[in-house]
């Protein structure tokens, strides 16, 4: 929030600085005045003054202040509810992961999940949604928080201003893994994003590897696509996250762990420690010869 | 003797309750004009209709509140009677006394409820949209 890359969070961020310093100098303001009339100069005031002091200090200026506030402020509410200049992404949360469907402005679906990736300097509307419990919706660098709400639809946009990762967070408790409810934000520049829409709209890459043949295999045979899509294969499982093209995203877990084959391992292998009373069960009874070709096929999946 | 003391404890007893229910007045202004504009925003967004169409209601609505809190003030304002005797507590206890602090407590009732009906009224002009 403190380091702003949209022109929402720049937006937050000045109405954020207004009011501390606004606060700041009230405070000061009193302070000093209470240090005035009890150690500096303590006699008896006139009535005249004290009553001017009370009326005018304590009715007028906290009125005629707050409405000043009041009016810079609630014209900053606009912008973060701005309609999309032509994508927009349906998020849903789910305990503990995000579900993220781009719609362009064809109509066409792109599914993904627990990354967001969007184009600088173009205005991007995010559809929240949000399965079984309240969940809210957070990137701190480029915009505010919006609550996610079983049954209802919030709305919010991004402009981002600069390309970059930024962390995302679910801001509100949702359950035993709230805090490990993460993702990342990538802001693309347009034309690097066309590229990555397209390659994440076609099906996954079939295992180039011959460790990766065999890891296709093992998840075929641990029945991870009963949960788990993998477009362009038999995997057409819709409980958790899409991982058709998991091998190019730069987190794993929703966020809580990084990409390399040993995180895949990892995180297969002990799901239920990870994260705590995620619905995917530790497999760890898999040998680490299955895991290490697990890990080649996902990581493959670009 | 009796009796007239009887009449005038009547009739002034008649005049409090009218200043008595009097007070109530400039918050009863400020609940009706919230509830009309949080209503009637809630009902127009919900079915997509005119925006500009409320703000304007929303607007005049507002002018009409505020002339209202406005009288009733200035009427407070005068039966709290400051001015003259720089009596701000009104704690003597007599008739008198009773009188003005219902003024004095009507008139601070109507400060707040300018206050209130503004500041309610402030989204509504400065936002124009239902996003």
């Amino acid at each position: 929030m403190l380091n702003p890359s949209g022109r929402d969070a720049l937006l937050l961020y000045d109405l954020a600085l207004v009011m501390f310093v606004g606060a700041l100098v009230l405070w000061l303001l009193v302070g000093g005045l209470f240090v005035y009339v009890t150690r500096i100069n303590p006699r008896e005031m006139s009535r005249g003054l004290a009553e001017g002091l009370i009326v005018g200090g304590g009715v007028l200026f906290p009125v005629v202040l707050l409405g000043g506030l009041l009016v810079y402020s609630l014209p900053l509410m606009q912008a973060p509810r701005e309609a999309d200049e032509g994508m927009r992404v349906h998020i849903t949360a789910e305990q503990w992961w995000w579900r993220v469907d781009y719609e362009l402005p064809d109509g066409s679906r792109v599914t993904s999940a627990n990354e967001l990736r969007l184009p600088v300097g173009q205005r991007t509307g995010l559809v929240l949604k949000a399965h079984r419990v309240i969940h809210a919706f957070w990137v701190p660098a480029l915009g505010g928080k919006a609550d996610m709400i079983p049954g209802r639809e919030t709305y919010l946009s991004f402009l981002p201003e600069s390309a970059g990762v930024y962390r995302g967070q679910c801001a509100e408790f949702c359950g035993a893994s709230h805090a490990l409810m993460a993702f990342e934000t990538v802001v693309m520049e347009p034309e690097d994003f066309e590229a990555w829409l397209a390659a994440e709209a076609r099906d996954a890459t079939p295992p180039q590897t011959q460790e990766a043949t065999r890891g296709a295999q093992v998840f075929a045979r641990e029945g991870c696509g009963s949960c788990h899509t993998v477009r362009g294969t038999q995997a057409v499982g819709q409980v958790g996250p899409d991982l058709t093209h998991m091998g190019s995203r730069v987190s794993l877990g929703a966020g809580i762990l990084g990409v390399e084959p040993s995180d895949f391992a990892d995180w297969i292998a002990h799901t239920e420690t990870l994260k705590p009373e995620v619905a995917m069960p530790s497999y760890d009874h898999l040998s680490p010869d299955d895991l290490t070709a697990l890990a080649a096929y996902l990581g493959g999946l670009e | 003797m009796t009796e007239i003391t009887e009449n005038e404890d009547a009739h002034e007893f008649r005049s409090e309750a009218v200043s008595l229910w009097r007070i109530t007045f400039g918050p009863l202004i400020w609940a009706v004009h919230f509830a009309a504009c949080y209503g009637a925003t809630a009902l127009v967004c919900a079915k997509g209709g005119a925006v500009d169409g409320l703000r304007l209601g929303i607007g005049i609505g507002t002018v009409v509140a505020l002339v209202a809190i406005v009288w009733l003030g200035w009427q407070a304002w005068r039966q709290w009677d400051l001015v003259r005797d720089r009596d701000w507590e009104n704690d003597q206890g007599t008739g008198e006394d009773r009188h003005q602090f219902l003024g004095h407590a009507a008139f601070l009732l109507t400060v707040i409820s300018f206050i209130g009906v503004s500041y309610v009224a402030l989204p509504a002009l400065l936002i124009g949209t239902c996003r």
